[in-house]
This record gives structure tokens, sequence and C-alpha cells, in this order.
């Protein structure tokens, strides 16, 4: 049995405007000892996904429009049939959360002792002398020097980096099984940034918990992560091991993000190629596959499968799932192709960009017919591709 | 802190030196640009009908005649090395800080005014309780059940209280819990040193008068403040640490939401002190307001610039304990 | 939002009360409080109005606490140094003057009679010495014995202005050495206007006959006996030593002060005052809609500053029958005026004048006071009903045409030239809600003939002393038309009209002849009383001929003779209209309970 196992997991919020999809169907297991990467832009639900596995969304006043579904069982049990006050008990001590900016995320009025002694007793029924003894110790070991001094600073007075790691340092306190890092390093400059993925590392082989690293740093991602989940609009779009989805990634989004990161690998480009288009509404998310607005592959596919047909999470390859239309073997041969160091990546890429703009002059016009026959009452079937 | 405070208490007197300079202008400047002289000005203190001789005594007794200068410079000394008065058969020394005579009843004025402190003071300081613990109170809970009912009562209530004059609620109550059922009857400041009972009892009515007013005002104050506490980022660490929920909200919430709180809190007392004049005088309580009032009608320089000077003390020491509180309470802040 | 404008509090406070007044009762009657006079004595004495002129509840029982509520504080308690009217009433339970007024209900409340002396004053042929002689026996609160020197030197200490500031100065005017400076100045020296031949006989000495001395005696406290050795100057007034029937146990100025009876006093010193009560508490600087309340509740028995009762608990007391027995509207010593100067054009001119008495709303202006119980009677003359040499003339058509005489009006201003009307500027007091109801009305009465006036409100404090009373502004500033009022420091035909209309009153500050009238007729007429050998009648009657010259001459408007709503407790003994004050008699008033 896996330490976290999620199963189908759906998060709605009621807003005025609607209903807000942000969790659509999310599945995944993550094993003790492991760390697992979650990839996506802003809005892909990924935030949102910690949040509901720490049942944050229930406690805050906000929750009462907020809707979740599916099934999240941490070491067996499950969290979301769990009562308020079990769920309560459990943050802190069996799962523990760090977040992006340590500085608004700690309270400028307590002491980052008197914090991380809170988050301690929350969970223990000690003294405060002993609380204090093993904050003192937590600090040390997350690397703060002169941890008997600084355990009576304030958070404005600990640098960015050395805040963070207090944040690690009462995250830990409880020794949490599952750590879920929600963009962990955003925050810092790049030489901390490493620092910290460094000490998150040790520290989980040291405790043997199970890391979630939220981000939408592919560095990152790339540096720490045992599996990978790439999330798009609420759902997952691939989901494998770092090796698979780095090396062999099957779905276009996924493309689209190793594409754009700039590389010291390969000649210089005159440009980097971003993804075409902007994250969907997750009150209108687009019908069948939500990547389709802005995918340049669905005439390959054929007919108009991918705007009226859901992709399922299928299985490419031992432990690898990728949400797609298109068959393996033609994934693997674009994939030849686009891969970046590649002798025709850039043509390639020229004409995926040449597709991708026809296929999205192709949907305008389809929605623009769409629109104006709705006004006149017809109804529209067929979309001729160009 | 010990430099800081020594900084402000110096701004402080200079501070209180230009209030007295501005007082001295507005009392005596004015009416002189309005065409009085200082015979004319004499004439307010003496009776009716009063002959030639009578004004021109008072004028000189009252240094009215002097150059505006050397009376404010009288004044000034007064208050630092005390003056000598002349009381008919004798004359009595008064020491500083000696605020002079009263134009009127030839009194001295300090003493009147040390006096009238202990009611301004109980006034103040039970209304104070009250609201802060009656007004925080409804604001937390308020922001906690934002929307609900008691959310819209609560701030409705808030919203009249704020809005209606203290001369009014206070006659009201009056007329309601003092005539018509005697629960309080016959309100009077009876000193708390004589009976405390007593004491709070007549009090109840000033108090609660004066609490809603500043309640209503408080309890919108921390509900906004909540309000906004509670989206900040380490109220989610603090959930997330599995705190419960009662904790999260008192220990982050209510912390960081009352910080600016008590700091208005400050100030708010540190005006009352220098005297409640609508409530006083509704509820005929002799205070420092009272005393206030009474001041400006007859028009009695040296007890108007007494309480002046007193109340723009009061603020100006409230000014300074806020902002070495908030140094205190906020760790981010340097004095 | 928390700050208001202080001043605005009175008119305020009176729209709330009014708003209170319109919430409550309305017909029923509403509390009334304790004891309220439906119960009570039961008797046919407890009436509207029954006040006025017989007494109500009398009683010689003693005991019980009697409590006194002002809406203001006293300018002094020290005997020497009063000029309010209500001081000078409560002063006489613990200061007793050589002569005072009778104890008596109606007009006979003018009369003066013995105080400290055995007589009214014996004046020497020439009219320059007044004699009077002193009761054996008197005593201070302290035992100790009142001699003429007490007296000599309770009226030299007021001569001191810096010390004694609010006090009359009528002895300053009238006697010989005018110019002593008083015995804190001139310790050693000897005051020549006053002698005292022996411990019980003292003599005054005027510069010229005055023939109303004994008023100047007995209408103040100023002869009050004031022991020297316990002198305290402007101290004084915080414990003056007591020769009425009662004495200081407290004083906490601006608060409260505590009487207790006087152990060393005797009828005999004083045989107008009582001593009931076994103890007196005044409460001073009430707020004045809280005074009403109490009140009408009975926490307090009397209010001492004698005006009435404010609006709300007017309409309170008059529409509820129970209330309304235990009040009276009571002849307030005092009429309101309008004052015509004869110095800003065109009322320079006596036709112009004319117009404007003919063409005032006289009912208008009874309303605007408050009306016939709290505003007064329509007034006609100088002279207030009662006062020797008074007389009902209406030269101006007030009875006959009420609201106006437009005719005659349009008639005098074609003779003064003006036939189309004028402007002219008002002054009047801002603060006071009566006094600019009473102007308006005047403005809308006065427009109707083409008279329009400019108003000006100025503060009560100052009227007399920068505005209105000093006729450098009033010309500077064209008020020919001035609002005002004025009480007789004694109720006869000098108090009443010498400092509105002789021409030899007229000062730069302070001046009360507002209408600037220096008629050689009428100055004569008030030379003419001063002739020694006159009857009563004979001076009455030539006190009847100023009024009406003054009237004729139109310097004055008479607005309404003041009548006070007074409200008085059913637990309040011997309570009735005192004539020389407008308010009740307190040297009489004693507690039931």
């Amino acid at each position: 049995m896996a330490m976290l196992e999620v199963r189908d997991l759906h998060v709605q919020f009621r807003t005025d405007d609607g209903l807000v999809k942000a969790v659509d169907g999310l599945s995944f297991n993550l094993e003790r000892g492991r760390t697992l990467g979650i990839v996506g832009e802003s809005g892909s639900g990924k935030s949102v996904t910690s949040l509901a596995i720490m049942g944050l969304h229930r406690s805050s006043d906000k929750g009462s429009g907020t809707e979740i579904t599916g099934q999240i069982r941490l070491d067996g049990e499950d969290l979301v049939s769990s009562s308020a006050e079990r769920v309560r008990q459990l943050r802190g001590s069996k799962m523990a959360m760090i977040f992006q900016d340590p500085l608004s995320a700690l309270n400028p009025y307590y002491s980052v002792g008197a914090q991380i002694g809170e988050a301690y007793r929350v969970h223990n029924k000690v003294s405060k002398q002993v609380a204090r003894k093993r904050v003192i110790d937590l600090l040390g070991r997350v690397g703060i020097p002169q941890p008997t001094v600084r355990v009576d600073d304030y958070p404005h007075q600990f640098s960015g980096g050395m805040r963070q790691r207090a944040m690690i340092a009462m995250a830990l306190s409880c020794d949490p099984e599952l750590l879920i890092a929600d963009e962990p390093t955003t925050a810092l400059d790049v030489t901390v940034q490493a620092q910290i993925l460094d000490l998150i590392v040790d520290l989980q082989a040291e405790f043997g918990s199970a890391v979630i690293i939220i981000t939408h740093d592919l560095g990152v991602v790339a540096e720490v992560a045992d599996d990978v989940l790439v999330m798009y609009a609420g759902r997952v779009a691939e989901y494998g091991s770092g090796g698979d989805v780095f090396r062999q990634p099957g779905h276009p989004y996924t493309w689209g993000l190793l594409g754009s990161m700039p590389r010291l690998d390969v000649a210089r480009v005159d440009r980097l190629r971003p993804i075409r288009g902007t994250p969907p509404s997750l009150i209108h998310v687009p019908s069948g596959c939500p990547f389709h607005p802005r995918c340049a592959y669905p005439p390959q596919v054929g007919g108009d499968r991918c705007s009226t047909e859901i992709p399922a999470l299928l299985e490419t390859g031992p432990g690898h799932r990728v949400a797609c239309h298109l068959m393996l073997a033609k994934q693997q041969e674009l994939w030849a192709k686009l891969a970046p160091g590649s002798a025709g990546s850039a043509a390639a890429a020229t004409e995926e960009t040449v597709a991708a703009e026809q296929t999205a002059a192709a949907e305008q016009t389809a929605a623009a017919d769409e629109v104006a026959s709705a006004e006149q009452g017809e109804d529209v079937t067929e979309v001729e591709a160009t | 802190m010990i430099t800081f405070i020594i900084r402000r208490l110096i701004t402080t007197v200079f501070l209180l030196v230009v209030v007295s300079i501005i007082t001295f202008a507005i009392f005596f400047l004015i009416p002189r640009l309005a065409g009085q002289n200082s015979a004319e000005l004499a004439a307010q203190y003496v009776g009716r009908n009063p002959t030639h001789s009578a004004i021109v005594q008072m004028e000189a007794k009252l240094g009215l005649n002097e150059p505006l200068q050397e009376q404010y410079w009288r004044f000034l000394s007064g208050i630092v090395v005390g003056a000598h008065y002349n009381s008919g058969p004798s004359v009595t020394y008064c020491p500083p800080p000696c605020f002079g005579y009263s134009f009127r009843s030839q009194q001295p004025v300090w003493p009147q005014m040390v006096a009238a402190l202990p009611v301004t003071l109980s006034l103040a300081i039970g209304a104070a309780v009250l609201w802060l613990v009656g007004g925080v109170s409804v604001g937390v809970l308020s922001a906690l059940r934002r929307g609900t009912l008691f959310d819209r009562f609560s701030m409705g209530v808030a919203l009249a209280g704020v809005s209606l004059p203290i001369f009014f609620t206070g006659l009201i109550s009056l007329e309601l819990f003092s005539y018509k059922w005697p629960i309080f009857p016959n309100v009077q400041y009876v000193p708390i040193t004589t009976n405390p009972a007593l004491w709070a009892r007549n009090l109840v009515l000033p108090w609660v008068t004066l609490a809603f007013l500043y309640a209503a005002l408080y309890a919108r104050l921390t509900r906004a403040g909540m309000l906004e506490t509670m989206d900040e980022d380490f109220i989610r660490t603090a959930r997330a640490k599995g705190l419960r929920e009662r904790n999260v909200v008192v220990r982050h919430g209510l912390r960081a939401a009352l910080t600016p709180i008590l700091t208005i809190f400050g100030m708010d007392l540190g005006l009352l002190l220098g005297g409640a004049i609508l409530t006083e005088t509704t509820f005929s309580l002799p205070g420092l307001g009272q005393f206030t009032l009474l001041a400006i009608q007859n028009q009695d320089f040296p007890e108007i610039m007494g309480v002046v000077l007193l109340a723009a003390f009061f603020i100006v020491i409230a000014n300074m304990v806020v902002d070495i509180l908030y140094a205190v309470i906020d760790p981010r802040v340097r004095l | 939002m928390r700050r208001r404008s202080r001043l605005a509090f009175a008119a305020c406070a009176v729209t709330a009360g009014l708003t209170l007044a319109a919430c409550s009762s309305g017909g029923s009657s509403s509390s009334g409080g304790s004891s309220s006079g439906s119960s009570a004595s039961g008797s046919t004495t407890a009436a509207f109005n029954s006040g006025v002129n017989t007494v109500v509840n009398p009683s010689t029982t003693k005991g019980g606490t009697l409590t006194y509520g002002v809406a203001a504080t006293p300018d002094s308690f020290d005997p020497g140094n009063t000029y309010y009217a209500w001081v000078l009433n409560l002063n006489r339970l613990w200061a007793t003057p050589l002569l005072t007024y009778k104890s008596c209900t109606g007009g006979c409340g003018d009369t003066l009679v013995p105080g400290t002396a055995t007589s009214l004053g014996q004046v020497s042929s020439n009219g320059l010495t007044w004699t009077y002689h002193i009761k054996q026996g008197l005593k201070f609160e302290d035992g100790s014995p009142i001699t003429a020197q007490d007296i000599k030197y309770a009226v030299e200490r007021t001569y001191d202005r810096s010390v004694m500031e609010n006090g009359p100065t009528y002895f300053v005017n009238i006697l010989t050495d005018p110019k002593y400076p008083g015995p804190y100045k001139d310790p050693n020296g000897d005051f020549t206007g006053i002698t005292t031949p022996d411990q019980n006989t003292i003599q005054f000495h005027l510069q010229a006959p005055f023939p109303d001395f004994n008023y100047v005696v007995g209408a103040f406290s100023q002869t009050a006996p004031v022991p020297k050795a316990k002198d305290t100057g402007s101290n004084y007034q915080l414990h003056p030593q007591s020769t009425g029937p009662y004495m200081f146990q407290s004083y906490q100025p601006n608060k409260q002060l505590v009487l207790v009876p006087n152990p060393n006093w005797t009828q005999n010193e004083d045989t107008e005052a009582r001593q009931l009560a076994s103890k007196i508490v005044v409460n001073l600087n009430m707020n004045a809609q809280d005074l009403d309340n109490r009140l009408i509740a009975g926490d307090v028995d009397i209010d001492a500053q004698g005006i009435g009762v404010q609006a709300a608990a007017r309409a309170k007391i008059l529409s509820s029958p129970t209330l309304k027995n235990d009040a009276d509207a009571v002849p307030g010593n005092r009429a309101w005026f309008t004052y015509l100067n004869t110095k800003v054009a065109p009322l320079n001119n006596v036709n112009c004048r004319q117009a404007v008495e003919y063409a005032a709303n006289k009912t208008d202006l009874q309303t605007a006071w408050g009306g016939p119980y709290a505003g007064g009677q329509v007034a006609t003359t100088l002279l207030l009903p009662g006062m020797n040499g008074y007389s009902s003339f209406d030269l101006y058509n007030a009875k006959t045409a009420p609201t106006g005489d437009l005719t005659a009006a349009k008639a005098a201003l074609a003779k003064c030239g003006q036939p189309n009307g004028f402007t002219v500027g008002a002054s009047y007091r801002s603060d006071r809600p009566a006094e600019t109801a009473a102007i308006q009305a005047l403005q809308a009465a006065l427009t109707r003939v083409g008279i329009k006036l400019q108003l000006h409100g100025y503060p009560s404090g100052s009227y007399y002393s920068t505005f209105a009373g000093a006729p450098n502004y009033v010309h500077q500033h064209n008020l020919g038309i001035l609002q005002g009022g004025w009480s007789p420091d004694w109720p006869d035909g000098y108090g009443m009209m010498d400092e509105l209309v002789a021409g030899n009153t007229i000062v730069a500050t302070g001046n009360t002849n507002i209408g600037e009238l220096n008629d050689p007729t009428i100055n004569s007429l008030f030379q003419q009383t001063t002739k020694p050998g006159l009857t009563t009648a004979q001076v009455g009657a030539i006190y009847g001929q100023i009024d009406k010259a003054a009237m004729a001459q139109a310097v004055i408007l008479p607005n309404v003779y003041a009548t006070n709503l007074l409200y008085r407790s059913p637990a309040a003994t011997n309570v009735y209209a005192f004539a020389p004050y407008g308010e009740y008699n307190y040297a009489v008033i004693g507690a039931s309970s």
C-alpha cells in the first residue's frame, strides 16, 4: 500500500460566476521515501490538490462553497470522508506543508522558535522547555547557524533562504510521513534554491518521508523528483518517472513545456518557443481534451476526436501514463522530431508552429460559426479542417 | 527606547508651547481683529453696569492692557515657576504648574482641573474597558460569521451606534432607565473613595452611552481587520500546523488584527481624557469636559488655556505611548 | 464625527428634548415621579398658578432635606460680590442685610422691611445722611457679635473692584469718598463715606440726595456683615461667615453647596427668613434638560435659577393635568424689549421709530417669547405692572391692533420721509432661541410696511460689553434695532427706567441706555424725583410721566412683561412667587421629607 493514494479527486468551487472545476479527476500514488513533482502552469490545479490533501479547504471560511469528492488515502485512511477534527490531528503531525513565500507564511508577531515550538506542541504534550530544545535541534538540522541565538529571532530578521529553512524545520517538527512543498523555491534566488532543494532531499533520505514538490519550474523537478505528474486544467496530462517524462514525453503539453525551456546544450535559437494560447478558464473547460485549443496535433488524430472525446489516461510504458488521443507510435515519432538537439527539431518546430496556427485559425472560425449559427438557431456538425 | 522617549518628551514640550500660543492668539487676537479693545474685554468679567473705574481695575488685575507678549510671558512663567496672586487681604503663592486664576470666580485653575480629572478618568476608563471588550468581541464574531444574521444584525446596530449622537442616546437612556423605570435613579457622580458601589452604579448609564458609540466603531474596525487578517498566508500556515481553529483565530488572527486596533484605542483614550464633553454635560458629571464647556461659555481665559493644554498633553502622551506600544507589539517596528 | 460644535450643544439639546417630549406623554399623565400633585396635599392649594398669589403648602414643620438645582453657576456666593437675582434670593439664607424684602405674596413682596436694622433708614433733612440702628444681640455663625463696624467693612471691601468685581456699584457712585481704594489696598485708611458713631449705629454719607437709598441697602446683600478678621478676599466666597438661618457645611465650586442650620441665628435677626429644613443642598451646573426631569421626578425640589423650565418640560407640564397643578406662571420681574437707537439713521427721526412701534406684531412677539405662560403678557409700557406709577397706557395700539396697525405705521413713515420703508441693521443674541425667534418675528412684521431688517447675531457673554452696549460699535454697524431685556435692580421707577432712558447713563461700554436717549424733559423729571419730602404717590406720578414720555419718544418697543413657568415640588413647603426677584421666595421654603 502506498503512503498516499489519490483516486479520482474532484475539487469544485461554487462561485458567483459559475462552478470552478479546479481539480477534475486526479489520481496518483506516492510511496514512502519517494518524491513526486507536480508540474503545471498557474491554474492547473496543483496547489488546490495539495490543499485538498491537507484538508485546508474545509477549515477556511470560504470552504462553504467547496466540494471535494473522491478518495485521498493517507497510509490507508481516507481523508475525504474523515471528520474535520481527525484531519486536523493529522495535519502537521503525519502530513506537513511548506509554502511559497516564507515571509508572509510566518506570523511576524511571534519568534520563529515560538512558531516552530507551537507546531510541535500541538501534537506532543511536552513542556515549553522540552519543545524549545527540540526547536533548537531542528534549526541546527536544517542548517541554520547559531540556532540557540536565532531561535528567539523574528521572521523578518532572517534572510529568505534561512526563513525557508525555518519553515522546513517547522514542517518536520513532528516527523511527518508526507511533506508537501508548494513552490518552495520560487521566492528565492537561484543559489539559495539549490541549497533548499538539497536540504529537502537530505531530510527525505534521513526521515524516509514521502515528498510532493509542486512547481512550475521543470528544472526543480528534474533535480529532485522521482516521479512527475503533469497537470493541465485540473486533469492529469502525463504521469511517470522522471526519466520517462523527460526523455520520452508523450503529451504535446509536456513537449511544449520541455521545448519552451532555454537550454545550454543546444545551439542558440532566435526565440524561445512558448506554448501558444493561454490556460483555459476552469469554469468553461474546453470540451473533449482540455488542451486541444492549443495543441498542434488534433489533425494527426483525425476527425474531431480531440474536441469531443476526453482522452483517457493510458499506459504507454511501465508506470508511464499519458492522456492523449495520439497513437503511441505517433507520439514517439513526433517527439523524436521535436526533441531539442535532434536534427529536424528546428524545422519540426516551425512545422509545428504553422500547424498550430492553422488549427487555431480553424478553431476560431469554427467558434465564430458556432456562435453565428447558434444565433440563427442552427446546429453545427462538421468543421472543415484545412 | 530611552532616547526615543526623551526625544518625544522634548517634542511634547515644544508642541504644547505651540498649542498655547495658538490658543492665546485665538482668545486675544481674534476679538481684536473684530474691533474689541481691552476695556470691552475686561467689561465681560465685571458685573452689570460696571463703573469706569471698575473696568479699569479689572483690566489692570487681569493684565489685559499689557502688550500681548507680556501677557503670554506672564502666563508661561506662571506654569514653570508659579505666580503670586493677590486675593485681597493677602497674597497667595500659586505653585507650579500655575495656570492662573479664573477670570470669573477668582479661584485657582489647576486645583479645579485636578478635582475634575478623576471624574473624567472614571468615565473614560470605564467606558474604554466596555467598548474594547464589547466592540472587539462583536467584531471578531461578525468576521468569523460573515454574512450570517448575527453579522448583519450586529453591523446594523453598529451603524446606529456610530451615527446616533451622544446627547440623543444619553437623554434617551436617562429618560428610560432613570426616570421611567428607576433602575438608575439620580445619576450623580460619587467618588470611588466615598462609595465604590454607588460610584459604579451611577456611572453605568454614562459608561454604556459613551461605550456604545465607540464599541460600534471598534466592532466595524475589528471585523474589517479580522477579515483581512484571516486571508493572510500565515493563517493558512497555522492551520497547516494542525492548530485548533479557535487557536488559529485567537493566537494568530486576533493577534495580528488587534495591533492597529490597540493603537487606535490609545489615541481614542487620550482624546477622551481631555474631557468627554457631550457625555459629561448630558449626565451632569463634573469632569474636565463640563469644565471646558463652562470655561468657554464664561470666556474664562485661564481655564480655557488650562484645559486646552491638559487635553493636548494627554493626546501627545497618548501618541507617544501608542508608538511605544506599537514597537513592543510589532517586532518589525523600530523606534 | 466625534467632535461636535461645543456651543451648538444647547440648541441640539433643546431639539433632542423636544423630540423626547413629542415621543413621551401627549395627554396621559406620564410618570410625574414620586408624590405627584394629585395625591400629596390633595388640597385645593395645589393647582396651576396657585403659587402666584397664595402660599402653597404652608407649614412650620422643621426637618427634611431641601434640594435646589441650578443649570448654571453663581457669579459668587460672597454676599458682597453678586449681582444675579437667584443668588441674591438664595443669599438671604446666610447673609442678612440691613434691610430686606417682606416675605409675602403679590406686590406686598416689594416692600422693604428691617433686616439687621431696627427700622428703615432715617434720612437727614438735606437728604445727604442716612442713619440705621442695628438690633442688639445679633451674632455670626461662630457666636461672635455683629457690630456696625462689620457692616461698614462689608461695604468698604466692595470698593476694591479687582477683588470684588461682580457686585453692584451703587455705593461707589452715591457715597462720598468714591476714590477709596478698598481695605486691601489701603488697610489703615479710613473710609469716610460711612461712619459708625457707636457699635449699633451706622451712617451713610451721600454726595447728592438719593431717595431710593433704602433700596440700595436692601435690594442687595452688600450690607450683610463681614468680620474683617475672617475676610479672605476672593476666597471668602468659599465660606462666608453666616448671619442668616443657614451656614455653609461644604462648598465645591461649580458642583454643590450644602447648608445646615446656623445655631447662632435667632428669628429676631431676620424676621422674614425661616429655619425649617435640616439640610439644604444646592446642586450647581446641572444639565438643563436633566434638571427639569429631576424636578418632575422629585429628585430636585426647586430650580433655583428661577427662569423657568426648558421647552420640552414646558410642553410636558402644560399637557399633563397632574403636573400642571404643580406649576406657576410667575411674573419674572423682567421685561423683554426692542431698543430703537436714536443715532442710527433714519431712526434718528422719532416718526420712523414710531412707525416701527405701530408695525410690530405683538401677538407674534409674544408667541416667539414663549406664549402667555412662558413668554409673558404683551407689554406696552416701560414700568412693570404693580410698580409705583404704572398705568396701562397704549400709545401704539398694541391692544386694539395686536398684529400691528399698518395704517398708522405707513402714516408715520410718510412723516419721517421714508414712505416706502427703509433698511436698517438689527442685533440680537444668537445663543438665545427665544430672542432669535423674537427678532425674526419682528423682521417679518416690519417687512409688511417696507422696513427691512438685516439681522446680526452676537454671543450673550459680550453682547453688552462689546456689541449692543458699545455705542461706537452700534453706530459703525448701523444697528438701529437691538433686542434686549431689563430686570430692575429694585422694583420701582428708578430701578426700571433710569439706566434705560436717563441721559447721563450713556457709557462707552456696558451701556444700557441703548436707545441713547438724552431728552432734557425726561432728564429733569428724573431730577425731580430726588426732591426731598415727596410722598410715594407723588413720586409714582413722576415716574408715570417719565414712562409716557419715553414711550412717546419710541426709544423702546416693549415686547412682553416676562413670565416664567416654574415647577414646584409637592414636597416643598411655603412656596410662593416673590415679586422682587420673579422667583419663589427661597428664604422661607422648607422640606416635608
